[in-house]
């Protein structure tokens, strides 16, 4: 039998295995040998870097990093960023974790800001205290919201947080900030107990998936500031001059994106060339 | 000796990524299984480490610093478990029962405004502003807003300008819903690119990630071929 549907078909019902196998070279490609493309600075992104500037030397924010690792990875520029800038205005950091996974995360990030946290002596225990896991449950932040130091008395190294700048905090409206990281996990509860119970100022790191969700919070005034994906934090790199992991990656990110772009024009010409004529859709189960 | 096992670790550790990544090849292989394993028990292992630790920081040194209502938590904790227990099992509807009811309340408590009130209120906000940029986005909010609601009109039979309010309507949904795709497209290689930027900073790990990438593609092929990956893959 001929074939009916020649180059559209095959537009139309190429292996979706190429995709990955593009998506592998357009990535990791630019990794290896770096293209330098341009990029440009968002609102939404000189928005966040403008209520972080905001903050005192002495100012306490909560900082929770609502993500697992896999999270952490698509945020990591945002994070590293946004540390870079408390390290350096002198902010106090009360560091949580949304997800068992946040064990793993301090390592890592404070080893890629170990050169900021020397250059401005920013020391564990007088600058930054890491309270751990304490984000099971809504009724968990609720608690916590209410009452800190019911719900928090030792670090998560089981040290005690008595005599710590942390004794100035009672409830979620003594902190100055909160700084979120999240993949979804207790955002929602800390915005429902915390900034609208306590009017405390919230600003979001968001993995693109939650950004259009968020995006109706900041709208709405819950949130303060949002930056979005690993973008917005190569973004957020370019505006305190501190090229990291994000800019590096935003060749990857546009190659990805363009490649994405040409596998859809190639899907719709197919689509509209063979399946949608020749009434072939039947045969193959493309609906 | 510690150098050997952080590198070691590194290593091992982008090559388990990439036996994971081997189940985009569409087809079941070991290496896979043996990647999703190792992953199910150290996530594990770390969650049970640090619900105890958890339990230890919140309620044990609570009631050692004189707040014995958490004692209630404990005993309920324990009520829970008996849920495993076939004869004893009902036990544990009473602390369910408990976390649920609270849960609800804590969130209807607070969701209401959030969700609903707030949002809506920050949907009604004057049209006209001076900046021409402002302006757009707030007739475009509103008459999004507007159409979209019509479209959800199930009661009633849609006809005249109903039935275009909800054509509208319907049709910038599909817009909200590709920007929403792009989003999470741009989310998913955002975390893709972040991994993989970290396969590959400092440059010492390329050649490993290279290599890893090469021998997990190649083994899933022969796998595939070979038809071992279906009969050495766990179920």
């Amino acid at each position: 039998m001929a074939d009916e549907g020649g180059i559209y078909k095959k537009m139309a019902t190429y292996d979706k295995r190429w995709v990955y196998v593009v998506l592998f070279i357009t990535t990791l490609g630019p990794l290896i040998s770096p293209i330098g493309m341009p990029i440009g600075i968002s609102a939404m992104t000189k928005n966040y870097y403008a209520e972080l500037d905001t903050l005192q030397e002495g100012d306490i924010v909560f900082d929770t990093w609502n993500m697992e690792f896999s999270g952490y990875m698509e945020l990591k520029p945002g994070v590293l960023a946004t540390h870079k800038m408390f390290i350096e205005k002198g902010v106090k950091l009360c560091i949580a974790f949304g997800h068992y996974e946040g064990v793993a995360l301090p390592g890592e990030i404070f080893k890629q800001l170990q050169t900021w946290l020397d250059r401005y002596d920013y020391t564990e225990g007088e600058d930054y205290i890491i309270i751990g896991y304490v984000f099971p449950n809504e009724a968990a932040v609720a608690a916590l919201a209410q009452d800190f130091h019911a719900n928090v008395r030792v670090d998560w190294k089981g040290e005690s947080i008595e005599g710590t700048f942390l004794d100035e905090i009672q409830n979620a409206g003594d902190f100055d900030m909160i700084s979120d990281y999240t993949t979804g996990l207790a955002t929602t509860w800390m915005i429902n107990h915390m900034v609208l119970q306590y009017g405390v100022p919230m600003v979001e790191n968001s993995i693109g998936v939650s950004v259009p969700n968020h995006l109706a919070n900041l709208d709405a005034g819950l949130l303060q500031a949002l930056l979005a994906s690993t973008r917005g934090g190569a973004e957020l790199e370019f505006l305190i001059s501190s090229p990291g992991p994000g800019l590096k990656a935003m060749d990857a990110f546009t190659l990805g994106h363009y490649s994405l772009i040409i596998f859809i024009i190639i899907g719709n010409i197919g689509h509209y060339g063979w399946a949608r004529r020749s009434g072939a859709r039947d045969r193959t189960g493309i609906k | 000796m510690n150098e050997f096992l952080q590198f070691a670790a590194v290593v091992v550790g982008i090559f388990i990524s990439f036996a994971m990544y081997t189940t985009l090849y569409g087809k079941p292989n070991p290496l896979r299984s043996w990647a999703e394993f190792s992953y199910l028990g150290a996530a594990t292992g770390v969650s049970i480490v640090i619900s105890i630790t958890y339990i230890w920081n919140t309620a044990i040194l609570g009631i050692q610093a004189g707040d014995w209502i958490l004692i209630f938590s404990i005993i309920f904790g324990l009520m829970m478990i008996l849920r495993m227990h076939p004869e004893y099992s009902y036990i544990s509807r009473l602390p369910l029962a408990f976390t649920v009811g609270t849960g609800l309340a804590l969130s209807l408590r607070t969701q209401i405004f959030t969700s609903f009130i707030i949002q809506i209120n920050a949907t009604i906000v004057k049209l006209w502003t001076n900046v021409p940029l402002e302006f757009l986005y707030r007739v475009t909010i509103a008459v999004s807003v507007i159409t979209i609601l019509t479209f959800f009109l199930y009661t009633m039979e849609l006809s005249g300008p109903l039935l275009w309010t909800s054509r509208v309507g319907e049709y910038l949904m599909y817009i909200g819903f590709g920007a929403i795709f792009a989003q999470t497209f741009m989310g998913r290689l955002g975390l893709f690119v972040g991994y993989m930027e970290s396969l590959t900073t400092p440059t010492w790990k390329t050649p490993y990630t290279l290599a890893s990438a090469l021998i997990c593609l190649i083994a899933a092929i022969i796998f595939d071929r070979t038809g071992l990956g279906e009969k050495l893959s766990a179920g």
